[in-house]
């Protein structure tokens, strides 16, 4: 089992945000979350990320029991990306951006240089590779942001509303990405959508959360 | 006003004859400035980012604190360090006062709040989205606060020139601390002051001019990172 959560609760200013009872995510698959705005998308990806902590419960990954001392999170969020519903790129070029997660790991600059120019190939944004991350498009921005996440070969990728602002030239790319990857590499993925075409489309799995709650699980007919 | 026309073609010819007195004074006024600015730096910035980006009972308090310091008299910190490294303080025996390290002493405590402050008000400014994403590809800490700094760099020099132009223009420290020994521990402020009271002004007026360059320079640098960091912000 990719994450497994039981009686998981995050709770901002006395307010609960989010309440899973059980929580199960299978390895290599693709999971769609399906929520209305303020139903716990967010939160509940912040901390599959291990970017928050919850207020109570338990959060398994791959059997192990996320503790939430610094030594541990390094290491499996470095199985971990989240990509960001907004993200945000780093100010310089396209390829300190692509290669920022390399470079944290101490990899090597040849092997940095290799795979950055791979995954901007994959996300179609290999004339980018010198432009100034900040002038890029909204659609452009989300595509790098994806690669920076790619380029790590995370085991779990996390996407907040991946086309949100985004054409449809853009999205229709996105999607594509997810699918090729999940397919070529076995990442398993978790993406927020509002869009259930969209997870039909791509999901093996779609999961509702409606106000903090699963409150059910779509399978494809 | 014939006296100060006199006194400006005077402190003209005495910088283009390379005074070796005035550029004495001058090259100490700058050791110790940049020194001090170095050491304040070294402290404020770190603990800037500390408490920019921690959240702790009394912070604001803290904050508050802080800023009071910005208003703090230099003279009272002359008084206060004087009291530690005269002959008879704690640090008495380490035979401080009067020396450059002194005035240095004094500088740092003056600057330390103000590059903490603006530290603290620029890296507050960054988008939090930058450490979640430094830290979702697998940054370590000391890795994001790079991350966080990098993308405050503007900002934060702008806090360091600030805190430069205020210890290179003041003299209540240098004075009491120094004690304007000629060679040694005499900075631009500290003669300017000596040589008003002598009624010698053509010194004064050519170490006016050369602190009004440098502060011309500092503050042309200043604008230009406030401009660097308002057209990042768009």
């Amino acid at each position: 089992m990719l994450f497994e959560a039981a009686k998981l609760t995050r709770t901002f200013k006395g307010r609960e945000i989010l309440n899973l009872s059980q929580f199960k995510l299978e390895k290599g698959k693709i999971y769609a979350l399906i929520g209305a705005n303020g139903a716990g998308k967010t939160t509940l990806l912040n901390l599959l990320a291990l970017l928050d902590k919850p207020t109570s419960g338990q959060l398994f990954f791959c059997g192990q029991e996320v503790q939430y001392n610094r030594q541990q999170l390094l290491h499996l969020r470095r199985r971990i990306v989240l990509v960001d519903q907004h993200p945000i790129l780093f100010t310089g070029p396209v390829w300190k951006n692509v290669e920022f997660g390399l470079k944290v790991r101490g990899i090597a600059k040849k092997i940095r240089r290799e795979r950055t120019e791979e995954v901007l190939a994959l996300v179609g944004m290999e004339e980018f590779y010198l432009a100034d991350a900040h002038k890029l498009s909204g659609g452009e921005s989300k595509r790098i942001a994806l690669a920076r996440a790619l380029v790590i070969e995370p085991e779990v990728l996390l996407c907040d509303e991946p086309t949100a602002n985004v054409d449809a030239e853009n999205q229709e790319i996105i999607l594509q990405i997810l699918k090729r990857i999940n397919r070529k590499k076995q990442t398993s993925i978790l993406l927020a959508t509002h869009y259930l075409s969209q997870s039909r489309r791509l999901a093996h799995h779609t999961l509702l959360l409606e106000h903090g709650a699963l409150s059910e699980t779509i399978d494809p007919a | 006003m014939n006296l100060l026309l006199d006194s400006i073609q005077s402190a003209f010819l005495l910088l283009l004859a390379c005074d070796p007195e005035l550029f004495s004074i001058v090259g100490v006024s700058l050791k110790v400035s940049c020194i001090s600015t170095l050491i304040a730096s070294l402290v404020g910035i770190p603990v800037g980012f500390l408490i920019a980006h921690s959240n702790f009972y009394g912070k604001r308090l803290l904050l508050t604190f802080l800023n009071t310091l910005l208003a703090l008299p230099t003279v009272v910190i002359g008084l206060v360090v004087y009291s530690f490294i005269s002959r008879r303080g704690i640090l008495g025996p380490w035979e401080l006062l009067y020396t450059q390290k002194a005035i240095i002493i004094g500088q740092v405590i003056l600057i330390i709040p103000l590059v903490t402050s603006l530290c603290i008000a620029a890296i507050s400014k960054i988008d939090s989205r930058y450490r979640k994403t430094a830290l979702t590809l697998g940054a370590t800490h000391l890795q994001m606060a790079l991350v966080i700094l990098k993308e405050a760099r503007y900002g934060i020099g702008a806090a360091v020139i600030a805190a430069f132009g205020r210890v290179i223009a003041e003299v209540g420290i240098s004075m009491m601390l120094g004690g304007n020994a000629k060679g040694f521990t005499r900075t631009m402020t500290t003669a300017m002051a000596l040589e008003y009271d002598k009624g010698e002004f053509v010194l004064a007026v050519a170490l006016g001019l050369t602190l009004m360059t440098i502060a011309f320079g500092v503050n042309m640098l200043f604008h230009f990172f406030q401009g660097r960091t308002e057209v990042d912000a768009i």
